[in-house]
């Protein structure tokens, strides 16, 4: 099932130099955990501006869950949890306060609004913390209030824009487990927009990519790696030789450094063929190993691959 | 059994919320409920709380008073509609610049209005909800006070006649208090709405109210004082909307003595237009600033 769909989606702000900030673009995502990529200035907080019916779109439409956003934004946004990029929160309410409150201009009854709030903090994983001033917070604690004001009006949909801004490595962690976990336990769709592909590839189901407002690539990250599984051969001298031998062999492979081939990995056989390539030669094999691509350098690639029209 | 769930807590995991919804006017309903608590200091740190205490203790005082004064058989000293007029305006112009940032300009600071327009609201929604609380507030500054002086002088009243014409006469001094608290509080949010940096906001708003109000006086007092029949002095309330207040009660009738000057020739209806103007444009300002906050 899509939770979002867009169609020639175009947002141009006016002005003396009009900047396109999304240019025709057409896409959707799953239900699931979708990584929304782009470096900054993509066009992925314009995008998500229009998926809360925040701004219009100058052309093209966009549907939240089977919601129109330019005629049912307050429909999509009963059923979206919004995590805001920038600081947001005000120092001198309690979490729990806050959260509450929030809960309340969700639609939440008084009662069920503090209820939810409590559970959602715990969901985040602040406890006791949650009577304290926000202003007392460390950054991590801060992005977990965040998120907790996001779910506590029960979404169908999380959008997260930039959860692990300002995060140390293990705060960055914490975050991305928990954002699985909600993604895999809670039953809510989940979009993360950062323009970390790097981080945020291991929790997403699908990846979409956008740049200077136009789609890149749309795919579920199965399909990325059974794709692109690779073997990296490392010898220390014959370079040339051993790829001409296994391109005898029908495989194509391709230098990665002055020791290292990249071999398409095929199926099994494909190790034997290397192992055999090798000892014809009577190579000095130094590595023999299975190598993802960073799905980062796969954008790359594609990047480069996509013409220029 | 009862052992093994001794001391035990259970993760219920994650629950979903499958009950009925506020509807967005109920929504609004509950900020506007919220803003005004925040208004009083209700539900915020002690140290809210004690300017607007302080305030409402200010302008409630002559009102005992004079109830007082009325039980021991003295005359009500104050009309309802002019209720210790100079006073009032500093009283309310304090608090409108101590509250209006308190309602608006917290918010902007912190960045804390996306998680409100990303919410089922419409992008005039919150507007709407700190106007609604902070005219609550005001009437509430306003009105207790002539509350108070009615009830200590039909307290003392000798017959229902008496009564009844304290009552005729209390009716317009509400009427002239919720004119006070709609276009006041019009003004002090546009104003205070204009920056996040708190101190600002209340300087914008007091410099604004006292200002316009010290000029409105001088230009008024230049022209011949209180009563003159000059083009000048009629016009000069025109420059503050206190006096623009006070021109609109005479206009309507209003005899006591109050801050304008009390005849204002033909000018009468062009004070009411100046008010629905200074309204209209303030909460025009208001609307447009927000629409602008959302989208940005």
């Amino acid at each position: 099932m899509e939770v979002i769909e867009t169609r020639s989606l175009t947002k141009v702000y006016p002005g003396k130099t009009a900047v396109t900030a999304l240019d025709g673009l057409t896409v959707s995502f799953e239900a699931g955990v979708t990584g929304l990529v782009g470096a900054n200035g993509a066009g992925k907080s314009t995008l998500i501006k229009i998926l809360l019916g925040l701004i219009p779109p100058t052309k093209g439409d966009a549907k939240v869950l089977g919601h129109d956003t330019a005629t049912e934004g307050l429909t999509i946004r009963t059923l979206l949890g919004y995590m805001p990029e920038h600081d947001c929160l005000p120092p001198d309410m309690t979490a729990t306060e806050l959260v509450t409150h929030l809960g309340r201009m969700s639609g939440l009854p008084a009662t069920v609004a503090k209820e939810r709030a409590a559970e959602s903090l715990r969901h985040v994983g602040l406890h006791e913390e949650r009577y304290r001033q926000i202003g007392t917070y460390s950054t991590g604690m801060k992005q977990r209030v965040k998120l907790a004001q996001a779910l506590v009006g029960d979404p169908r949909l999380l959008l997260l824009d930039e959860p692990t801004n300002g995060l140390d490595p293990a705060g960055r962690n914490a975050m991305l487990e928990l954002i699985a976990k909600i993604g895999a336990e809670f039953g809510i769709s989940i979009v993360v927009a950062s323009h970390l592909l790097g981080e945020i590839e291991r929790i997403c189901d699908h990846l979409v990519a956008i740049e200077g407002g136009r789609l890149l690539r749309a795919a579920s990250m199965t399909s990325f790696t059974q794709v692109r599984q690779v073997l990296a051969v490392e010898v220390e001298e014959g370079l040339a030789q051993l790829a001409d031998e296994l391109a005898r062999h029908g495989l194509q492979a391709t230098v990665a450094g002055r020791q290292t081939l990249l071999v398409p990995l095929g199926g099994d056989d494909t190790y034997d063929v290397i192992r055999d390539c090798v000892a014809t030669l009577r190579l000095p094999l130094s590595r023999l190993e299975q190598r993802r691509h960073q799905v980062e350098e796969l954008f790359r690639d594609e990047a480069q691959e996509v013409p220029s029209a | 059994m009862p052992d093994q769930a001794t001391g035990v807590i259970h993760d219920l995991g994650y629950r979903r919320y499958e009950g009925p919804r506020l509807g967005r006017a109920q929504i609004v309903r509950a900020l506007t409920w919220h803003s005004f608590r925040s208004a009083w200091g209700i539900g915020r740190g002690v140290k809210a709380k004690i300017l607007p205490i302080l305030a409402i203790v200010a302008i409630c005082l002559p009102a005992f008073v004079n109830a007082f004064a009325v039980a021991r058989g003295n005359a009500r000293l104050f009309g309802y509609d002019v209720y210790t007029p100079q006073f009032r305006v500093i009283i309310v112009t304090i608090f409108l610049a101590a509250q209006a940032p308190e309602l608006v300009s917290r918010d902007l600071r912190s960045r804390v209005l996306p998680l409100y327009f990303s919410r089922p609201l419409r992008q005039d929604d919150y507007p709407l909800a700190k106007y609604l609380a902070l005219t609550g507030a005001l009437l509430v500054l306003i009105e207790l006070p002539l509350l108070i002086l009615y009830v200590g002088t039909i307290a003392s009243a000798k017959s229902g006649t008496g009564v009844w014409d304290e009552t005729k006469a209390l009716i317009p001094g509400l009427g002239m208090g919720l004119l006070w608290a709609v276009l006041m509080a019009a003004i002090g949010l546009v104003l205070a709405s204009m920056t996040g940096r708190r101190a600002y906001a209340t300087g914008i708003v007091a410099i604004t109210c006292f200002l316009s109000w010290t000029l409105a006086a001088v230009l008024i007092q230049v022209e011949g004082g209180l009563g003159a029949t000059s083009d000048g002095a009629r016009l000069g309330g025109l420059l503050s909307p206190y006096t623009v207040i006070d021109g609109v009660r005479i206009w309507l009738g209003g005899t006591n003595q109050g801050l304008d000057p009390t005849s204002l020739g033909s000018y009468g209806p062009l004070y009411g237009v100046v008010a629905i103007l200074m309204l209209a444009a303030s909460l025009g300002g208001l609307a447009a600033r927000y629409r602008k906050v959302s989208q940005s």
